[in-house]
């Protein structure tokens, strides 16, 4: 026998990660991938299968607590040979094999401490505040465990609480970090059901997650939105070709080489490509790139990403894309599914609309929306003819872009478009 | 009663809970309506519980005091009990406080409407008194409906077996007493009827007396209580049955299984919350299994904005949980972000010696796998103690080993119930061992016990054995 750590694994720089569910109860017996807990981290929600079979024998977490890479989930006891026969895990492959196994190397602590505070219903935290600094807290709708305590043995005194306050009102608190520090009080609510029928709903999970960042992106960015418009008859006559031709199963949507051509124009105009360091006045200009590609789940919104787009070809994108999209809609993707994206797409072709303005993905600096295309009838010098014509919109961090620019951009995007030859330059 | 028939607030239940919230909800400005069945406010404390029962303790106590002054040298002839004239006492006692409180409500212009309230819908309530029915409608409201005591199903009805507010009207003393439970009401009836002159007989189901503390905090009690009551723990009662001249009781436990006699027997088994015949269905507001309204940090119900609190809502049921938990329900109501957020509610058990403790005790602390460290100061070594005749008695604190904070606290002896205030506010200031021991307190005092059971913890203490090396 052999008892078996099973530990959360490595997340990578993410900061939150929440146990959503735990299938598994001691004394459960589980097989080799078997899914033990669900964590939820930014966008997704994966299930940290067993690395072995064995029995449960003492779980560490409870649903709701926030957990980081390597802390402990649960102690599996499993039958000596099994676990002397396994691989190692590749230790490259997070997306693959979550859970990284540790081998316990003595019997278990007699005490395993709990994080629970003392008879408290207020967060868990090492920081403490008396009564009265606890209530100006929920007045203000300010988390203690954010506020910085300045009180003797880390007490959280009252002036702490207003200078988190004005920090956070000057927009200097929390640049990149806590999702509460942007909070802005709600408008108050009305008795609805005064006016007729209600039913009250809860947030979905990926909601509960976004909305906070969507938000701090909306409020923190000054956002602009150009339209523009790219003729595809050509395009589309190829793409058709294509799918004719195709023998497996790749399929090319609009999509695929709307991803070629944006990738050719965030190499022309590399501050698309970047993101802005506003404390230290600089730009991170990113020789990557990796495009986010938004996608409409029955869960809600998650956003993929295509890696290194530049170096793939139509037919690769196509696979992935075909790939990342049913993975996204199964709720499997991997955390590093959704990381690293240095510009985003969303499509809302494929459903209508003549023109939208999508929210910048903070910390990247522009979003490209596409619209479902139309024929347009064009002027060519004797008569109008129909064009299949694809409406898009750029949304840009105008901190950093400036109008003309965004207008250049968007031309080269409709020509790269248009004659994906040119994406080949 | 009032002509208004709809108001901002109505309140359901005049105990401290339920006249503290109407009057916080009037202090903030608005229109409240207070239905109480009973004639006066104030609820099973004012009336049948926390008041009259202190204040035949305090006589008991006068009794035991006279006893144990024998040892200065001071003797007493027996006392003469006018069982008339204390009744008396209690009641205006009761009539002081209860007329003060509606003098309180007049003041506020809180409408107080005496009658059985049952809620007809999400809206309204249908109050049924003297004067027939009448209906109240309102915006919000605050449900504080108390709790009644727990009757065990095979109990015959017989007048001899008397719940707590029977045995707080002092009817008679029997010469023997049986009190089935022994929590905090039990023990203090206990020692009224035994300073009156009953034998007292005490039926536990738990291994100790006053089971949710610690057995090493009640121990200095049971071990003066034990030499003057029969005290059973481990214990339960199978049977009860009425004869002409006595009730016998069957019992069955580890040292005795077998059938008693009583003249008198007291079920204090517990208190089970008045969740039903008001219309809860009708408005909508969801209960536990146990009875217990649900209700959020804000005191809010399953119905938004119908409230609850105090013993209706769950354990612990006492008036200053209640109290507090109205002040948020009325503010929250009045639009303030208020929610109940106390770190810890203090139990005392009004004995001689008296037992107060807080925040966690050691078998909680342990079962939630906390590591603390527990100074304890046993009251034979304290000097004001033992002048006062109290040298029965300890202090115990015990503070997280890894914060430094105090987590709990526990006090047997004089006026336990005082001292163990300076614990609740060290626990929700967030005090460690070195905070309480370099806070000054005065000498002799019994509050001083406070501080040398956190100086053996500082590793400071100097009234008692060298503290450990750390």
């Amino acid at each position: 026998m052999a008892i078996e750590k099973i530990i959360v694994p490595d997340f990578g720089d993410v900061q939150e990660i929440t146990v959503v569910d735990i299938y598994v109860k001691p004394g459960d017996r589980v097989e080799v991938e078997d899914p033990l807990i669900a964590l939820e981290s930014e966008k997704a929600v994966m299930d940290i299968p067993s690395p072995a079979s064995g029995t449960v024998t003492e779980i560490s977490v409870s649903e709701g607590d926030t957990v980081a890479s390597a802390d402990l989930i649960l102690l599996l006891e499993t039958a000596a040979v099994d676990s002397a026969g396994r691989d190692p895990q590749p230790a490259d492959a997070p997306a693959e094999t979550p859970a990284a196994p540790e081998q316990a190397e003595e019997p278990l602590p007699a005490v395993e401490k709990e994080p629970a505070a003392p008879a408290a219903e207020e967060p868990a935290g090492d920081f403490h505040a008396s009564p009265s600094v606890r209530s100006s807290a929920r007045e203000l709708d300010v988390d203690l465990a954010l506020v910085t305590a300045t009180g003797p043995k880390g007490r959280i005194q009252k002036e702490d609480l207003l200078n988190y306050v004005k920090q956070a009102m000057k927009g200097g608190a929390q640049a990149g970090g806590g999702a509460s520090a942007l909070s802005v009080p709600s408008a108050p609510l009305e008795d609805f059901s005064k006016f007729g029928e209600i039913e009250a709903q809860e947030l979905g999970r990926i909601q509960k997650i976004s909305g906070p960042h969507l938000h701090r992106s909306w409020i923190s960015i000054p956002h602009v939105t150009h339209f523009d418009e790219a003729d595809i008859t050509e395009l589309e006559k190829f793409r058709k070709q294509m799918n004719a031709e195709q023998k497996d199963d790749i399929k090319f949507s609009p999509l695929v080489f709307v991803i070629k051509g944006v990738v050719a124009t965030l190499k022309e105009f590399e501050l698309f490509n970047c993101s802005l360091d506003s404390e230290a006045g600089k730009l991170i200009l990113k020789r990557y790139y990796h495009i986010g590609i938004a996608v409409d789940t029955p869960n809600g919104l998650v956003v993929p990403v295509v890696k290194d787009a530049d170096r793939k070809g139509i037919r690769e994108i196509a696979r992935e894309l075909g790939t990342l999209s049913s993975d996204a809609r199964g709720g499997k993707l991997a955390i590093t599914d959704m990381q690293g994206a240095t510009f985003t797409i969303s499509s809302l072709g494929g459903i209508g609309g003549t023109g939208f303005t999508p929210i910048v993905n903070s910390p990247q600096v522009a979003i490209l929306g596409l619209s479902r295309s139309y024929m347009k009838p064009i002027w060519n010098g004797e008569s109008f003819v129909p064009r299949l014509t694809l409406p898009f919109s750029l949304s840009y961090d105008h901190r950093v872009i400036d109008g003309a620019e965004a207008a250049r951009f968007c031309r080269a995007l409709g020509s790269n478009i248009e004659d994906l030859r040119r994406a080949l330059l | 009663m009032s002509e208004q028939t709809h108001f901002d607030v109505l309140v359901l239940g005049g105990g401290p809970g339920g006249y503290t919230a109407a009057f916080r909800a009037a202090d903030l400005g608005l229109s409240v309506c207070l239905v109480e069945q009973r004639a006066m406010l104030g609820g099973v404390c004012l009336n049948v519980g926390c008041i009259p029962s202190k204040t035949l303790l305090h006589a008991a106590t006068i009794i035991e005091e006279a006893q144990d002054a024998a040892d200065f040298g001071i003797s007493f002839t027996a006392p003469s009990i006018d069982l008339e004239q204390l009744r008396e006492k209690k009641s205006q006692i009761i009539e002081q406080l209860t007329s003060g409180l509606a003098q309180l409500a007049k003041a506020r212009k809180v409408a107080v409407v005496t009658g059985t309230g049952t809620f007809s819908d999400q809206n309204s309530l249908t109050v049924a008194g003297d004067q027939g029915e009448s209906s109240i409608t309102f915006d919000h409201a605050i449900i504080a409906s108390g709790s009644r005591p727990f009757a065990l199903p095979f109990a015959p009805d017989d007048p001899r077996i008397w719940n707590s507010t029977d045995a707080l009207a002092l009817s008679e003393v029997p010469k023997r007493l049986l009190i089935i439970g022994g929590g905090i009401i039990g023990l203090e009836m206990a020692q009224v009827y035994h300073a009156l002159g009953s034998e007292i007989t005490i039926v536990e189901m738990e291994k100790q007396i006053i089971p949710p503390a610690d057995k090493d905090l009640v121990q200095p009690l049971f071990l003066k209580l034990k030499k003057r009551y029969t005290i059973l723990t481990g214990t339960k009662v199978t049977a009860l049955t009425a004869e002409d001249d006595h009730i016998a009781v069957d019992i069955e436990g580890p040292k005795d299984s077998s059938r008693h006699e009583f003249d008198h027997v007291l079920v204090a088994v517990g208190r089970r919350p008045n969740s039903e015949g008001i219309g809860l269905e009708a408005a909508g507001v969801s209960v536990t299994e146990r009875g217990f309204i649900t209700v959020d940090d804000q005191q809010r119900t399953s119905v938004a904005h119908i409230f609850a609190i105090g013993d209706v809502v769950g354990d612990p049921m006492l008036a200053h949980k209640a109290t507090h938990q109205a002040k948020v329900a009325a503010e929250v109501i009045a639009g303030h972000k208020a929610a109940f957020s106390a770190l810890t509610i203090p139990s005392v058990a009004y004995t001689n010696p008296e037992i107060g403790w807080m925040g966690l005790t050691e078998k909680e602390a342990r079962d939630q796998g906390i590591a603390f460290d527990k100074g304890k100061f046993s009251w034979g070594a304290s000097g004001r103690a033992l002048t006062s005749g109290a040298g029965i008695g300890a202090t115990k604190a015990l503070f997280d080993r890894e914060t430094g904070r105090i987590i709990g606290a526990g006090i047997c002896g004089a006026n336990a119930g005082e001292l163990i205030h300076e614990a609740v506010l060290a626990l929700e200031m967030g005090a460690d061992a070195e905070d309480i021991s370099k806070t000054i307190h005065a000498h002799p005092t019994l509050a001083e016990t406070f501080a040398f059971a956190a100086e053996i913890v500082d590793g400071s203490i100097t009234d008692g054995m060298p503290a450990k090396k750390k």
